[in-house]
């Protein structure tokens, strides 16, 4: 009797576990809607942060895909168009296309510093050895 | 006994290396393939087996990789050398490769514009030594230089070593090499002057009242114009502030001066006598989207505008064209 006994309580511990199922949870998608302005600038990994008026350049991004800049410096893209990210929660790139242009993409640098989220963007605007790096900043 | 003997052996191994002579040509014009000769002598204080580093400071515009060619003769054989890819890590190196741990170790061996690069090699075959092997040979280099069009003056600067010690040293007393032999060895030329080209004058080797940077640039770039005042004694040594006087040529033929004394133009004192503006060529000379600038002349003037310094401390403006190449 006792021989059936424990394969059967084996049998039953086995089987009386419930497998729980928690929903993953989601990465929120990136936000970037906003205006942002220039915080740091480097060429060739020299600071020129201070050695150029750069305080009243913004590129502002609207939640349905346009940006709009204001006050032009060398950039990616010197015309208004529309931007994306290459994925909404997870992106490596984002894509700027000028009205008329054609799409310049760079990698997608979403650092959070000291609480407060800043976007480097990497960019070759004249020569092609000449490396800038902007770290923007939302504006408020 | 036997880790006392490995620890020698790591310690002392390979050879003192040093540049005993540079053969080269006092100048050359753009295009023309320089033969450079290298004699080197070696001492070696233990036995092994390696290849041989060869190093060449030059100007980026050079394209040095497209256009140096090495071979050797040495007591030890003849070969030749080929390109040490950049996916290879240098020995002591800290995960650099062979050009990044030159410029990190030797820089830009004193010349003053930035704008250079290491073109590395290593020897095709390696060769076997023995202890107290006394090794001569040289390093016959061809180099096509100005591939840039550019007249240059630039100090050429070589760097000898070895895969296994890169550039480490020890406290050992080699007879001749003196009291600080080293597994590598540097060596600076003079200034070497390259003429013709159609591009301007690039001096590494000389001060200049101004420079560039970066030294090549577009008029989409932030372009960076400092003038040293200490260089010569001109008509602006004491001036308290100084300004940029310039003038642009656009791609259509427009000329545009912008000549004022103000803000706009104002370069700041860094200093050290020292004095730098930042501009963007495209905005500081208001072209259209449909112009491009191409070139620029300009002097450096007092905050009346009537004493100016040129090129050389001369009436003549600095030049600058706007060009990658």
């Amino acid at each position: 009797m006792n021989r059936y006994i424990i394969p059967s309580l084996l049998c039953l511990l086995l089987f009386s576990c419930k497998t729980e199922e928690i929903s993953p949870v989601g990465e929120a998608p990136k936000n970037i809607s906003g205006s942002w302005k220039i915080l740091k600038a480097t060429r060739n990994g020299t600071d020129i942060t201070n050695a150029f008026d750069f305080t009243q350049f913004r590129v502002k991004f609207d939640s349905t895909g346009n940006y709009t800049i204001v006050n032009r410096v060398p950039f990616l893209v010197n015309v208004n168009g529309t931007y994306v990210l290459d994925d909404p929660a997870y992106p490596f790139r984002i894509t700027f296309t000028p009205q008329g242009g054609s799409a310049v993409a760079t990698p997608f640098n979403y650092i959070t510093t000291a609480g407060v989220r800043q976007l480097n963007l990497t960019f070759v605007p004249g020569c092609e050895l000449n490396v800038y790096i902007y770290t923007l900043e939302k504006d408020n | 006994m036997l880790s006392a003997l490995l620890l020698i052996g790591i310690v002392f191994s390979f050879c003192h290396i040093k540049i005993s002579k540079v053969t080269i040509p006092a100048s050359a014009k753009v295009g023309d393939v320089v033969p450079i000769q290298l004699d080197i002598d070696e001492s070696c204080n233990s036995g092994g087996s390696d290849r041989l580093i060869l190093g060449v400071l030059m100007p980026k515009g050079w394209k040095g990789t497209q256009n140096m060619t090495a071979t050797y003769k040495s007591s030890k054989g003849d070969g030749s050398f080929t390109m040490v890819p950049l996916t290879t890590l240098a020995a002591h190196g800290d995960g650099k490769n062979w050009p990044d741990y030159m410029r990190a170790t030797f820089g830009i061996a004193g010349n003053l514009i930035d704008d250079m690069e290491w073109v590395v090699m290593q020897s095709d075959n390696p060769f076997t030594y023995a202890n107290g092997d006394k090794i001569t040979g040289s390093i016959y280099i061809n180099l096509k230089v100005g591939a840039d069009d550019n007249p240059t003056v630039v100090k050429l600067a070589y760097v000898v070593a070895n895969t296994t010690n890169g550039f480490t040293s020890d406290t050992y007393f080699d007879e001749g090499y003196g009291p600080t032999a080293e597994y590598y060895n540097q060596y600076i030329g003079d200034c070497f002057t390259v003429t013709g080209g159609s591009g301007d004058l690039v001096d590494f080797c000389n001060p200049q009242l101004t420079t560039v940077s970066p030294p090549k640039s577009l008029d989409n770039d932030l372009v960076t114009i400092t003038f040293d005042s200490n260089v010569i004694e001109t008509e602006l040594s004491g001036s308290d502030e100084v300004y940029l006087c310039a003038t642009g040529t656009t791609s259509d033929g427009q000329t545009i001066t912008i000549c004022e004394q103000t803000s706009r133009t104002l370069m700041k004192g860094v200093g050290s006598g020292r004095y730098e503006i930042t501009l963007w060529p495209r905005s500081f000379f208001g072209v259209s989207d449909s112009q491009t600038v191409t070139n620029m002349t300009y002097y450096i003037t007092d905050k009346t505008g009537t004493k100016q310094v040129g090129y050389g401390n001369t009436t003549a403006p600095f030049t600058y064209k706007f060009k990658c190449g």
